[in-house]
């Protein structure tokens, strides 16, 4: 294969990105070669995004440096980067659908004269790169009529025909069926043939194996290895080096044994989940754990009601009804994954926000209860310890542990039973991550049940009773959390493997 | 960090004004202020009688600002009001009218005027009725939605009257309610004006349902997750809206004895102006009934100064464009200084 005479398409050299307390990419170094397939792979924060917007000129490096063919590239912006070569295949398509095919691939690169349009080789150009990669797609048809595969394609070869030697594909596969996928990896391989270099992101290891060459692994923003995948054993050694030896597991079991079953789904389908069905018991934390896109919030909002799904779901014997105001009084509360756009009313105070989802207890006669507003938030601002010197600070003006504390309050101040919590500590600093996680295990003391959707794993196995493992939209298996646990095998089944050892 | 937990009574004391409260009390003293401009240069405008005019005269906009103010807060337009006052109004008309006129313009069906004027009500709650469905089951646009049943609502009342107006054959009684006058000198339409304020201000800051407004116009989106009607709520408000219009619609046409298809013209502009200009926020969430109450008096002053000054009526427009401009741009900034 590549021989170590060749000068890299892209080498970085001791790459860094520091955030407020967080160093997000540190020190990474390797080196790819042209005309590869190079996957990059690691868990959610490990620091796959933060280094491709550092490559694509999105964001600066805090040190350290870039050659792309051996020259300098350190791009300010994403316009620089596409200069230097390197184009990036983003997840929501940039094509435009009332043109034609060939006038999407010129868009922006046509040749005038007096303001006119004229004809240039251009055009002939950008059609041989079309045919090259995909024949199948006429050149003339407008792009609206493409399937999204095909746009993406579409996409793909402007990047080729502006004179690309680098393509970064983000997950381009996620909104493709099991026969485009095919047809990508194939359009891929031909680009590669054409000496093109692309750098592939993906969750999906069998992915990874089918099309990569070489293999690049991040975590915790550390560089773990780059080697080729000929040379990897397989799923367990590239999992192992994506989560390493040493989960974090301070995981307790809580003293009191679960009560009845209080809630129970079955066959839940619908855009994205595929027939999910499972039980959760009274007094219980359990957790939902999976990767982007393996319908963590589409299960939350099913219970919740507030999403539409074929199949059933029994909250205390009885149907939850169909819509949000209906799962809150069955005795549902949820904390949504966006808690900004979703969870709180930022132009308000936090004694506004608090009382909002427990309205028959604010009023009397129709009358406001503002006098029980303001204890309520004063008791939530002591007992959540929300850090401010008053409880009519506007929510917008708080750090994001303490509006994530504010929506914990609202559902708290419900007095749901079930509590479903999405992401509860995303973007949240470590102090009150901890603090959130004494909230939920001293509610689950009190025999409310909780339940956890999450992409951490750590978090999961940090609180939780029970982990349902999901994928794609399928519960792939429900595991009891302890000692035994293997994060090895928990990781194999959320990014697409089989069991391949009975679970404890 | 326990160091830094104050005492729920500390927080008590150190509760600042709200942004509401400093925007409603800002746009006072802008009322205030204009007021006494207007008194320094306008031969005889500082008289008594000339403050009540301020607020009599604009009896019927201040009103219709009520309903409006509240879908504003909702994060909803309301831009029917002003076609719905002509369709009450003709709508009054014609039901009362006695069969057998000389023509088919004073020719009504005869209801008994109870009748009619619950006929007349029923005809504008249909307008909010459509509003609401349009806007809360389908999820067009309210700005959209409300700009057709504008049309809707003075189209229909220019076919009832062709185009015209309708002001024969009525019964006796039918211009009592807009001409009675109550407590000596106040016309009953401004002491119902009066009382819909002290309402809709004890909804507002008091009632649950007051909360509610807010709440979904903050962030519909957020509202309901935590398990709000929104659907049922906006209905209510377009229904509440389009009542309010009705009974303008039924004094006015009470007090001209006449139902004319151009009545209320731009009413639905001016509410949504005096609201504005109460600092009532265009993207919802935020405002107040008392501030629109002074946006209306610092509009009413512009104007009649205006015409004291013996400016012709063609700069009234002019006018209301400045005072509009200058009053957001200098909100806005205030906002953002005090926040920032």
């Amino acid at each position: 294969m590549a021989s170590s005479t060749q000068i890299p398409a892209l080498e970085i050299d001791e790459l860094t990105r520091d955030y407020p307390g967080v160093r997000a990419v540190d020190a990474v170094s390797f080196a790819i070669e042209p005309g590869t397939v190079h996957c990059l792979v690691g868990e959610n924060g490990a620091g796959k995004s933060t280094l491709v917007k550092m490559i694509t000129g999105a964001l600066a490096p805090s040190a350290g440096s870039m050659r792309v063919n051996g020259k300098t590239h350190n791009p300010t912006n994403p316009q620089e980067a596409r200069d230097n070569g390197i184009a990036t295949l983003f997840q929501e398509l940039h094509v435009v659908d009332e043109l034609t095919v060939r006038e999407n691939l010129t868009l922006g690169l046509e040749a005038k004269r007096f303001g006119f349009l004229i004809r240039s080789d251009l055009d002939d150009r950008v059609v041989k790169t079309l045919a090259a990669i995909e024949p199948s797609i006429d050149p003339a048809v407008r792009v609206s009529s493409l399937s999204v595969a095909q746009k993406q394609i579409v996409e793909i070869a402007r990047a080729a025909s502006s004179g690309a030697s680098v393509i970064i594909m983000d997950e381009p596969t996620a909104a493709l069926s099991e026969r485009e996928v095919e047809r990508l990896f194939e359009v891929i391989r031909r680009l590669k043939d054409n000496g093109v270099t692309v750098i592939y992101i993906s969750h999906k290891l069998e992915e990874i194996f089918t099309l990569g060459d070489i293999v690049t692994v991040l975590r915790d923003g550390k560089h773990i290895a780059t080697k080729p995948l000929v040379k990897v054993e397989g799923r367990p050694e590239l999992i192992e080096m994506m989560i390493g030896r040493t989960v974090a597991h301070n995981y307790v079991p809580r003293p009191n044994p679960p009560g009845d079953v209080v809630l129970t789904a079955r066959g839940l389908t619908n855009h994205l989940l595929k027939n999910v069905s499972f039980d959760i018991r009274k007094g219980e934390i359990v957790g939902f754990y999976g990767l982007v896109g393996a319908g963590k919030t589409e299960i939350a909002r099913a219970i919740f009601a507030a999403d539409s799904y074929d199949g059933e779901i029994i909250f205390k014997s009885q149907p939850v009804g169909h819509t949000p105001k209906d799962a809150l009084a069955a005795g549902i509360a949820l904390v949504p994954e966006e808690r900004r756009t979703q969870g709180l009313f930022t132009a308000m105070s936090i004694r506004e926000n608090i009382p909002v989802m427990n309205l028959p207890r604010m009023s009397k006669g129709g009358v406001f209860r503002a006098d029980k507003e303001e204890r309520a938030a004063h008791e939530f601002v002591s007992r959540l310890r929300i850090a401010t010197d008053s409880i009519e600070k506007q929510t917008e003006k708080l750090s994001g542990g303490n509006q994530q504390k504010v929506v914990l309050a609202k559902c708290l101040f419900s007095q749901a039973e079930l509590l479903l919590l999405d992401e509860p500590t995303r973007g949240v600093d470590v102090g009150a991550k901890t603090e959130i996680y004494d909230i939920i295990k001293s509610l689950a003391d009190q025999d409310n049940t909780v339940a956890i959707f999450s992409s951490e794993l750590e978090e999961v196995l940090g609180i939780c009773d029970r982990i349902f493992l999901l994928y794609d939209g399928q519960l792939r298996a429900g595991i009891r959390n302890g000692d035994n646990v293997d994060t090895a095998q928990i990781l194999d089944l959320v990014t697409g493997g089989s069991m391949q050892e009975d679970a404890a | 960090m326990t160091t830094l937990a104050v005492s729920p009574i500390t927080a008590r004391k150190h509760r600042r004004l709200s942004d509401q409260g400093f925007i409603t009390v800002m746009v006072a003293v802008v009322a205030v202020l204009l007021f006494l401009l207007a008194s320094v240069l306008v031969p005889n405008f500082f008289q008594l009688q000339n403050m009540i005019n301020l607020v009599t005269n604009n009896w019927a906009v201040i009103s219709l600002g009520v309903g409006v103010t509240f879908l504003l807060v909702s994060g909803n337009f309301d831009l029917s009001v002003g076609g719905n006052v002509a369709l009450a109004g003709v709508l009054s008309v014609w039901l009362a009218q006695s069969t057998g006129g000389a023509n088919t313009l004073s020719t009504g069906l005869g209801f008994p005027l109870p009748l009619a004027l619950a006929g007349a009500m029923a005809g504008a709650l249909a307008i909010g009725a459509l509003n609401a469905f349009f806007v809360v089951r389908l999820g067009v646009p309210s700005i959209i939605v409300t700009l057709g049943t504008m049309m809707v609502a003075r189209g229909l009342a220019q076919v009832i009257t062709h185009g015209s107006q309708r002001n024969t054959n009525l019964p006796d009684g039918f211009g009592t309610l807009g001409n009675l006058t109550l407590f000596g000198t106040v016309k009953l339409p401004v002491v119902l004006m009066g009382m819909l304020l002290l309402v809709a201000v004890f909804i507002e800051r008091r009632m649950l349902i007051g909360r509610v407004t807010y709440w979904v116009g903050a962030n519909p989106v957020a509202a309901t997750l935590s398990g709000i009607d929104r659907g049922r709520h906006v209905t209510r408000l377009y229904l509440f809206s389009a009542a309010i219009a009705g009974m303008v619609g039924i004094l006015l046409a009470s007090e001209f004895k006449s139902g004319f298809s151009n009545r209320g013209m731009l009413m639905e502009f001016d509410a949504l102006v005096i609201a504005l200009l109460g600092g009532v926020a265009i993207a919802g969430g935020f405002g107040s009934v008392i501030g629109m109450f002074f946006g209306a008096i610092i509009l009413a002053v512009v104007t009649s100064a205006a015409t004291g000054l013996v400016l012709s009526p063609d700069w009234q427009f002019i006018l209301k464009a400045v005072a509009v401009f200058l009053a957001i741009t200098a909100q806005t900034w205030a906002l953002a200084r005090r926040n920032r």
